[in-house]
């Protein structure tokens, strides 16, 4: 592929084309690190017909393309490992254009999320999506893997912001989606295909999304409780008395870590004497009468829901608690956990998580299980966690039997394998192993329409 | 012993505050409020020295709006007794306040009053001095330890370089740094017996104190924005500019 440097050079400019090994790597990798970073070239375009001559160029003489973001994803989506060429939007990083009639926003694909969050506040308005790695990744990226983040369960993940987007297709097309409107009824909305597309139909260029009105202040609240069932009476309870923002959930064994790792108490230090089994945070708008709470709280009591509960009282302790919440994973990260991240629908949760333990125990009694997750979204983030003294090794022959057979029961119960990370290359395998048949077969047909030559992130998702 | 701690009505500390657009005063449409940081640890004091067997009752006053009941409440959940709400409306000026609490301890009695060494938002921090000089009680500001023993208590001080620590005669007025505690959460439960606690209204006239402002606020603005740094081409021309724009070299 080296040979087509000049070719690329007369596209972007000399300067905007890395050749060199050391400066490459980073560009080859995500925030995986399954595999190592191999590109053949980085390209850096400025502009949608930089991209488009791009893809042209690479139709030509069949060189397979990486579209490049924030490369924070978890799934190795922006990973090139086979000598591809990355074509990386951060040079895009411009603020086209803001309608306030419209309440939107549009921008280049490589704005940064956390900037298009601080552009929203700086027009008194909001932009809600919002994720841990927000300082670093690109809305293009966002819109590719439909990101979701803390506050999925109030506005909905990317898909649910997305009024327009203006993308290169797999062969070379430009096309405007949607136009930034919110009612458009022409025809099929292809903008959906490639909102969580992972970049194998085209280079998402140009992002229209809507902003909305800050929210009021928020309140934090953590409650133990017995059982994930109890959670769930409590998440439907306070979905009717109070405006919710996020509900998450922490198995014990997750908050032992966090507050064993950290070094944070659990807030139930002066008031509980044993530990609950399950703890629930909820965020919520901060009601203007107090009594909505108490009477909140006296009606989940007297169901035997929750055990104890505390409340935030100024924004500190908020981020406190929520920090309780975001450590987990970190928490964790020394047992060097197998990760599923995983979605059932609600009803289906207790079942779902009651049969996987089982199910666990019996065939894999020396493992340890650690749930948590977002429970107002149904996704549940299961760690099985490597036993102390195992090599890793030892411990790694034992995934793909372990994820196996939490997938197997994740699909027979109607849920999602991947419900915030997309497949990338992790999961590329086992996607066409449970969606078998017809779905893929349209996935396929659809990627052929957009990209017939398969330039576009080749070897991923499908 | 009883302890009388004072708490003070805030913008939340995390809050980034806003400028009227007039310049008139501080926008508080829509903004979270909270007890002062500084207060809410003087309140956690008050309760673990409860806790430990030490203070009998803690009474928790504010002055403020009518809405600075919840932090009164706040506090109640936090483990104080009792609340009083001195209302008045408008800001309220150090010696007013420190008028206010000195009637009050008249009537109460305390053996020790706590207080948040400043507020955030008006970072006076004379109040305490103002009640001490009043009352005539001995002052510890800038506590960081408090230990209370038969009649006096030892109160370690954060001053500039340094710790100092001094033994004082009881009834005492202390007033809260930063490293004094870690507040605790308020849990629900205990909101839930808050609601249930003494809360007593009074106003500054029925303390006999006239709460009218000696200070008139003319102007708030935010502070200048800081302009953008600039990327140099090479070192001929940072020190050009260190030079020649900067005239720092």
């Amino acid at each position: 592929m080296k040979q087509f440097a000049e070719q690329f050079k007369a596209i972007v400019g000399d300067k905007n084309v890395i050749t060199s090994k050391a400066e490459m790597a980073p560009y080859g990798i995500d925030r995986t690190t399954l595999w190592q970073p191999n590109p053949s070239l980085v390209v850096r375009p400025d502009s949608i017909e930089q991209v488009q001559q791009i893809v042209l160029l690479a139709n030509q003489h069949n060189i397979p393309l990486v579209p490049s973001g924030g490369r924070t994803g978890l799934s190795g989506g922006a990973v090139a490992k086979d000598g591809e060429v990355v074509v990386t939007l951060e040079r895009m990083k411009r603020i086209l254009h803001y309608s306030a009639p419209d309440q939107t926003v549009t921008c280049e694909a490589g704005v940064i999320t956390q900037h298009l969050q601080q552009f929203a506040e700086q027009q008194g308005l909001f932009y809600p999506v919002d994720f841990a790695s927000s300082g670093s990744s690109h809305i293009g990226g966002n819109v590719a893997t439909n990101a979701g983040g803390i506050r999925v369960l109030r506005y909905g993940g990317t898909r649910e912001q997305v009024l327009g987007l203006k993308v290169v297709t797999g062969n070379g097309d430009i096309l405007d989606l949607n136009r930034g409107l919110v009612k458009n009824n022409c025809g099929p909305d292809l903008r959906h295909l490639f909102i969580g597309s992972e970049g194998i139909l085209g280079f998402i260029c140009e992002v229209t999304v809507r902003l909305q009105p800050p929210p009021p202040p928020q309140s934090v609240m953590v409650v133990s409780a017995r059982a994930i069932t109890d959670l769930l009476e409590v998440f439907q309870c306070s979905r009717k008395t109070v405006t919710l923002s996020a509900f998450e959930f922490i198995a014990q064994q997750a908050m032992d870590a966090v507050t064993a790792h950290t070094g944070q108490h659990s807030p139930f230090k002066n008031t509980s004497t044993t530990p609950a089994p399950c703890y629930g945070l909820l965020e919520f708008d901060t009601p203007n009468k107090a009594n909505t709470i108490t009477d909140f709280f006296a009606q989940c009591q007297q169901q035997g829901w929750i055990d104890d509960a505390v409340i935030s009282q100024s924004e500190r302790q908020s981020k406190e608690l929520w920090q309780l919440r975001e450590n987990v994973s970190e928490s964790l990260s020394p047992h060097k956990p197998l990760k599923h991240d995983v979605a059932v629908r609600m009803e289906k949760l207790p079942e779902f998580i009651a049969r996987m333990e089982v199910k666990l125990a019996e065939e894999f009694p020396q493992l340890q299980s650690v749930w948590f997750g977002h429970l107002g979204d149904g996704n549940i983030h299961l760690n099985v966690l490597k036993p102390e003294g195992w090599s890793e090794q030892r411990f790694g022959e034992l995934a793909t039997e372990v994820s196996g057979l939490v997938y197997r029961l994740v699909w027979e119960m109607g849920g999602s394998i991947s419900a915030e990370h997309g497949v990338g290359l992790l999961k590329q395998r086992i996607l066409g192993r449970q969606v078998a048949g017809t779905e893929v077969k349209h996935w396929l047909a659809a990627r052929n329409s957009f990209d017939a030559h398969s330039v576009m992130n080749r070897g991923k998702v499908i | 012993m009883k302890i009388l701690v004072a708490v003070k009505r805030v913008v939340d500390y995390n809050v980034k505050v806003r400028a009227k657009a007039d310049g008139s005063a501080v926008d508080l449409a829509n903004v979270k409020m909270a007890i002062n940081p500084f207060c809410e640890i003087a309140v956690e004091e008050a309760v673990r020295l409860k806790e430990k067997g030490i203070a009998s009752e803690v009474v928790v006053v504010s002055l403020g709006p009518q809405a600075a009941q919840e932090q009164i409440r706040t506090a109640l959940a936090l483990g104080a007794d009792r609340g009083i709400l001195v209302q008045a409306e408008g800001d309220l000026e150090p010696l007013a306040i420190a008028k206010c609490l000195k009637k009050i301890c008249d009537d109460e009695q305390p053996g020790m009053v706590l207080l948040g060494k400043q507020a955030i938002d008006g970072d006076n921090n004379q109040t305490g001095q103002m009640l001490a000089a009043l009352t005539g009680f001995a002052q510890a500001t800038f506590a960081s330890v408090i230990t209370v023993e038969e009649g006096s208590a030892k109160v370690t001080r954060e001053i500039d370089g340094g710790l100092q620590t001094l033994s004082i005669k009881l009834p005492a007025i202390v007033t809260a740094d930063l490293r004094l505690n870690e507040p605790r959460y308020a849990s629900l439960p205990n909101i839930m017996k808050a609601k249930k606690k003494q809360l007593d209204t009074v106003t500054p006239a029925d303390l006999g104190v006239d709460p009218a402002a000696r200070t008139k606020l003319l102007k708030v603005e935010p502070p200048a924005e800081r302009k953008a740094g600039i990327k140099v081409a090479d070192v001929a021309q940072l020190v050009d500019k260190l030079k020649n724009e900067a005239k720092v070299i």
